[in-house]
């Protein structure tokens, strides 16, 4: 290496660093401040934890139903997650069959993916009340439960698997279910794992249509949670901070360890449209 | 043989029909709907009533909030550009086999994943003008020497929540461009080299066109987001102070649930769905105008 490309390289490292200390840096501050344990308001703020202690987290479990939240939202990103597989794995396997009207239907469903979600929540929250699903959990999950771009990621997941094996299995006597379930599934781990996740995150991150459609203090989950103990306390209390870390930490874990197949699904998804 | 294409036909219509019912139900009807509504006089205890174009003659005449959050609309879409001309920088250089790259794309994409209503309570903290970082760095800089409160403030509040929303999703805007980095033929740069194309050259002739479709993908996701910045300003101002971060989303959703006015929140929504639509037709037109063709 010549020296010139020495000092290049060590400026691209240089100026990567700086940004991922930037990008970091809010993740941070909101952790030190979760774990002060003096007046959070103190000027000027002190850089490391002022006596470090997990007051603020105990606080979190007294101040608000911080177990009822935790539990409606795994209920719902749970029913949402589940119907996210099954449903999607069925509509892109049926994307793979000849049928009359297929490119017809391939059009219309890339054509939904343009109407983002909060331009319907007026007729859908209608829809909701006339089906009488307004402050359930299935309402909650229902607008969640099949995802377009899911569906494509299954298809081409499914496309992928060698045509000879798939015609094997039919000489063998197979029907199309037990294709499904017997050969490609089995084959298309990845694809369920990038569904899974995607799913996930976005019903656990989901605050619109929960804000919309619950009525009950009880029904309310995390993101609800947050933003209603955000409006009793402002920022006044390192408690609210301890609780933000309590509802990222899974998502990021989740995030961490699935991060190659996240990526490169949320990708594959979207450059395939 | 015919007896096996009806039982395929029936099971094809059988694994559709429940994805389809879905998106009827959340994405098509509602749609159609809104439409409806907007030239509607709707109430919750009465049958609604035909009224023509008064909706949009109210929103486009006797509303200066509409203008108003119509033009932060098109701000926070705007600044969108900043972030994808930013995360291309980035993804220059973590592209290549540079040692370290992926931890860097992590920590780049790290904020995506996250909860929204979770990024802007530590956005607020950040801005906090006594307990937050920013002020603080600011003072110590000397750059200030009043402390600001950036959230509060006419000003700086619209500016503060798009700095917010930017650090959310430049990882992915990052990850799209690497995704269309990687697909560029390597010979096309090697040709170019052996032509003695000095490196802007290769990078305006080769990179850039080659990146349109990435880069529309990005001019769509970005027009998109400012539907999805509903929470964000939610939570971080509520479209305050006054109505100086008020983003359409924000004020479609108070008109809707705070003021019961189904009618004239579906005509906001169709106005601010045909900007997305206009605006997506451009950009399609602008990345060559086969970008999003399918296959």
């Amino acid at each position: 290496m010549t020296r010139r490309e020495t000092t290049l390289l060590g400026v691209r490292h240089a100026v990567l660093v700086m940004i991922s200390l930037v990008m970091l840096t809010p993740f941070y501050w909101v952790l030190k401040t979760s774990l002060t344990g003096e007046n959070i308001y103190a000027y000027p703020p002190s850089l490391l934890p002022v006596r470090p202690h997990l007051f603020n987290y105990v606080d979190v479990w007294y101040l608000i139903p911080f177990p009822r939240y935790l539990l409606n939202s795994v209920i719902v990103s749970a029913i949402a997650v589940s119907g996210n597989v099954v449903l999607n794995a069925i509509a892109g396997y049926a994307l793979t069959l000849p049928f009359p009207g297929r490119r017809a239907m391939i059009v219309l469903l890339l054509s939904c993916t343009l109407i983002p979600f909060q331009a319907t929540i007026i007729p859908a929250y209608l829809i909701t009340a006339h089906l009488g699903l307004l402050n359930s959990y299935l309402g909650l999950a229902l607008p969640l439960m099949s995802t377009i771009v899911c569906i494509f990621i299954f298809k081409a997941s499914f496309e992928a698997v060698p045509r000879s094996l798939i015609d094997a299995a039919r000489i063998d006597g197979l029907g199309d279910v037990r294709i499904l379930l017997r050969v490609l599934l089995p084959l298309s781990t990845s694809a369920i794992a990038t569904n899974v996740v995607l799913a996930f995150i976005w019903s656990w991150n989901n605050f619109l249509w929960p804000l919309i459609i619950t009525r009950d203090a009880d029904m309310q989950t995390l993101p609800l949670g947050l933003a209603r103990f955000l409006s009793y306390m402002e920022d006044t209390t390192g408690a609210l901070y301890a609780f933000v870390v309590m509802v990222l930490a899974p998502g990021l874990l989740v995030f961490l360890m699935a991060q190659s197949s996240f990526m490169r699904g949320l990708t594959a998804g979207a450059t395939k449209g | 043989m015919n007896v096996r294409r009806t039982r395929q036909a029936a099971l094809v219509a059988c694994f559709l029909t429940p994805s389809l019912l879905i998106f009827l139900l959340y994405r098509i009807l509602p749609l159609a709907w809104n439409v409806v509504l907007s030239f509607q006089a709707w109430s919750p205890l009465h049958p609604p009533t035909w009224v023509g174009w008064d909706n949009y003659d109210e929103m486009l005449n006797d509303d200066d909030v509409f203008w108003q959050a119509l033009w932060n609309t098109l701000i926070f879409m705007g600044s969108q550009a900043i972030g994808a001309a930013l995360a291309l920088g980035i993804a220059l250089l973590v592209n290549s086999d540079l040692k370290g790259a992926s931890v860097y794309r992590t920590i780049v994409f790290l904020s995506y994943p996250l909860m929204t209503v979770a990024v802007a309570i530590i956005w607020r903290w950040m801005y906090n003008e006594r307990g937050g970082l920013i002020d603080y760095v600011l003072r110590q800089l000397g750059i200030i020497h009043q402390p600001i409160a950036f959230l509060d403030s006419f000003s700086w509040a619209l500016g503060s929540t798009i700095v917010a929303n930017t650090w959310q999703v430049l990882g992915f805007f990052m990850i799209v461009l690497l995704t269309g980095l990687q697909n560029i033929p390597p010979h096309l740069y090697e040709a170019a080299r052996v032509d003695g194309a000095p490196g802007w050259a290769r990078f305006l002739r080769i990179t850039l066109p080659m990146l349109r479709p990435s880069l529309f993908l990005c001019a769509v996701i970005g027009i998109l987001n400012s539907f999805a910045a509903f929470d964000l300003v939610y939570v971080m101002t509520n479209g305050g102070p006054g109505h100086a971060t008020e983003l359409l989303i924000t004020y479609i959703y108070k008109q809707a649930f705070g003021e019961t006015r189904f009618d004239y929140a579906a005509a906001l929504t169709v106005a601010q769905f045909m900007l997305l639509m206009a605006l997506a037709w451009l950009a399609h037109r602008a990345a060559g105008g086969n970008a999003g063709a399918i296959e």
